[in-house]
């Protein structure tokens, strides 16, 4: 029985902090927010020669071979710094779900260039409204009548839908399936396509709660009033160890999850629906008490502060709100 | 990351298991709070000595086991799920031994552990005082040297298993001069004693779990100090931070709570009400955010790092999360929730009121709430400390 991590994912996952302070600082994601298109290609392709973008690709399609647990510190450091890039579609859902439940076609054909960098993969799952960075994808996993298809960006139309996080671009999109579009997994695949989405998205929540208490812990040590740091007074005090609670122990629920889905677990669905709600609500007890404890200058554009709180408020909903993943929950525990 | 257990643990687990299974009364035993029911709970206790189960994490040389942390955990786990007694010598075990292995001489350890361990002598904690309860460095009850002797004058507050304990670990106060942190002492007081009166406290839930006791002129043998002279705050820190420690194998009676929640919410037919659905949901989740987070602190201490302040973020999970889980099967009777037993239309048998006032007094003691949300503020995010007097 071990719970933690190897050396080598560690090392990981001080790569990836190391990379995203340098490649991804606040002033990159800001500057995203008034680009056209929201994305750095030079960025994707950083990413894609350190090994991030391929690292769930097998490797004889030129990725890593790796799983979420290998992956989901790599994810907490992508919210960490706000990454505007497509991550968690390309590496943590779409990729996989080809390895798994692509043709073999579909993936000599979209592995090695997603690998290489040369491809980007977004997905529209579940019944939901949107996928994100529709407009860069060069290859869509859609879940149509509980079946998945890979639909080439010939294929398919996005319409921009302006998010309140900037540095997100969500589409609604409308795709032309076929046969040819079809993949070979059955109704589990795209369930447990769902279960990676919701699972990454919990992985990057966490990051992003991490930030925000990190930068509000920094704020309230620094800020005084009355003489005093405001971070001495217990009202204050308070809130940030609730908050530390909620944030930390979150990790081990998105831990657990993705050792569910890597070893194919018959509690995945459960363990990710528990990792989704919590995480998504403890990032949201850190996006309340960040701004609360920053006062007035957290409320300012010019503070980086929002660009996590407007990340962390897209993400909450994005696959599946803590509602309705404890709904999920409940219809389990009160099935008998 | 491998959550499977080795051949060895499984192996441990399956002998537990079985002697459980052959061992554990058929029929609840009485309530610990009664003379009968302690001693019912005694004879348990023996036998789980007899077995080799007293205290599995103890060394060897003390006739324990050397159980690694994952072990006790497996230990602790079938112990909840095979509904065995609760334990009452858990002060004796889980923190008067424990600190007598660091602290004590060797004749102390030969002359106290043989006893703890066989539950021949149950222990109490004489830490609180009316006083001094949060602010525990406050405490007044004196002990005064004289030849070879201590002489101890004052009062106890909230000591749990008062009434049938053998013994008392307690904090004194031995200079009166220095700062309050310098002149307390750790003394072990035998509560036979000449001078001691033990006044049962009903508890809200209506046990008299704890009491007081008051120490007047009591002469207690000098080498029943535990460490140094005036040492006394360094010990009780070591002795706390047993006491807030792990809760290895906790996980597993919120796992139970959640199931009997959901076993309550069909009996009363609230199955279908979104709105409860959604809370115990939320339980549910909660109870497997702690049990992973369990497994995570286990891993990190079995690799040689401690436990530190975290214990306190440990403490405020399970203490607060179990405070939900009674309240939701509360409201989740309705109008019955207010019936005891006595009421022929109940729907419980005063189990739900009784975990629930429980739950409610772990939010108290072992440092409050705001006391573990002062510590991790303080010692684990490094925010400034609270003014002090
Ligand atoms: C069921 C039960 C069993 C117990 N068993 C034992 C036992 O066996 N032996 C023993 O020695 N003791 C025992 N205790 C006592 C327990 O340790 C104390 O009740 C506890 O330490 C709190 O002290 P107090 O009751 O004096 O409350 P107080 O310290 O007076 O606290 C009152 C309120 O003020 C708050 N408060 C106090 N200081 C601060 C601060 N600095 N910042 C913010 N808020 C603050 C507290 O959180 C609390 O809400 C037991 C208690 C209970 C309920």
């Amino acid at each position: 029985m071990n719970f933690d991590f190897t050396e080598e994912q560690y090392q990981l996952r001080d790569a990836a902090r190391d990379f995203f302070a340098g490649e991804c600082p606040p002033s990159h994601v800001r500057a995203m927010w008034d680009d056209q298109t929201g994305r750095s290609p030079a960025l994707w392709r950083a990413m894609a020669e350190t090994g991030f973008v391929g690292l769930t690709i097998p490797e004889e399609h030129g990725g890593l071979g790796m799983d979420e647990v290998d992956l989901v510190l790599l994810l907490e450091e992508a919210g960490r710094a706000a990454l505007p890039e497509p991550l968690v579609e390309t590496t943590a859902i779409a990729a996989p779900t080809l390895v798994e439940a692509g043709t073999p076609e579909q993936q000599a054909h979209w592995l090695p260039r997603i690998a290489a960098g040369e491809a980007i993969a977004t997905v529209q799952l579940a019944g939901a409204p949107f996928a994100v960075d529709a407009h860069v994808a060069d290859v869509l996993v859609l879940e149509r009548d509980g079946r998945l298809h890979a639909v080439p960006s010939e294929r398919f139309n996005a319409v921009a839908q302006p998010s309140l996080d900037g540095a997100r671009r969500v589409f609604t999109v409308e795709a032309e399936t076929g046969p040819d579009t079809a993949m070979a997994g059955g109704p589990d695949a795209a369930a447990k396509a769902y279960d990676r989405a919701a699972w990454a998205t919990a992985s990057v929540l966490g990051g992003v709660a991490h930030q925000l208490l990190d930068m509000t812990v920094s704020y309230v040590r620094e800020r005084e009033q009355f003489g005093r740091p405001v971070g001495s007074f217990q009202a204050i005090k308070h809130k940030l160890a609730e908050t530390l609670l909620v944030v930390e122990t979150s990790k081990a629920a998105t831990w657990y999850a993705a050792y569910a889905i890597a070893t194919d677990r018959a509690d995945r669905s459960e363990a990710v629906s528990v990792a989704k709600s919590y995480a998504s609500d403890a990032e949201r007890k850190a996006n309340l008490e960040a701004l609360q404890c920053h006062g007035g200058i957290g409320f300012t554009w010019e503070h980086d502060l929002h660009l996590w709180l407007k990340r962390g408020k897209a993400l909450e909903q994005a696959y599946g709100s803590a509602t309705e993943h404890r709904a999920r929950l409940a219809s389990r525990l009160f099935a008998s | 990351m491998d959550l499977n257990l080795t051949d060895e643990q499984q192996a441990f687990r399956d002998e537990v298991r079985a002697w459980l299974q052959a061992n554990v009364p058929g029929e609840p035993l009485p309530p610990t709070s009664t003379p009968e029911g302690f001693a019912a709970h005694r004879d348990w206790e023996r036998r789980l000595y007899d077995a080799g189960y007293a205290a599995i994490s103890w060394p060897r040389a003390y006739g324990g086991r050397d159980a690694d942390l994952l072990t006790q955990a497996i230990f602790q786990e079938e112990y909840t799920r095979a509904n065995a007694p609760a334990r009452i010598n858990v002060l004796g075990l889980g923190l008067a031994g424990p600190t007598l292995m660091v602290y004590g001489s060797d004749e102390q350890k030969q002359r106290w552990l043989p006893g703890i361990l066989s539950c021949e002598d149950i222990w109490c904690q004489g830490f609180s005082e009316p006083d001094a309860g949060s602010d525990l460095a406050s405490l007044r009850t004196s002990a005064l040297r004289e030849g070879d002797e201590f002489v101890v004058n004052g009062q106890k507050t909230w000591t749990s298993s008062g009434r049938f304990a053998d013994w008392m670990f307690a904090l004194v106060r031995t200079d009166r001069d220095a700062p309050k942190h310098k002149g307390i002492s750790f003394l072990m007081i035998p509560m036979d004693s000449p001078g001691i009166e033990v006044r049962p406290i009903v508890q809200i839930n209506s046990d008299a779990g704890f009491a007081e006791v008051f120490l007047t002129d009591v002469r207690v043998a000098a080498d029943n100090l535990v460490g140094e002279l005036n040492d006394g705050w360094r010990i009780a820190m070591t002795t706390l931070g047993f006491e807030r420690g792990t809760g290895l194998g906790s996980h597993v009676r919120f796992s139970k709570d959640l199931e009997e929640l959901v076993a309550l919410v069909k009996a009363v037919g609230a199955d279908h009400d979104p709105l409860v659905r959604d809370r115990v949901a939320r339980l549910y989740a909660e109870t497997e955010v702690y049990r992973h987070n369990m497994y995570r602190t286990l891993t990190r201490l079995a690799g040689g790092k401690p436990i530190g302040p975290e214990a306190s973020l440990n403490k405020l999970f399970w203490s607060e999360m179990e405070v939900r889980i009674f309240e939701t099967g509360m409201e989740v009777m309705g109008p019955y929730a207010e019936l005891t037993s006595k009421a022929d239309a109940a729907v419980d048998k005063d189990t739900w009121h009784k975990r629930y006032w429980y739950a409610r007094a772990a939010c108290i003691y072992a440092g409050t709430t705001e006391i573990q949300k002062n510590i991790v503020s303080e010692r684990v995010l490094g925010l400034p400390k609270e003014p002090r007097a």
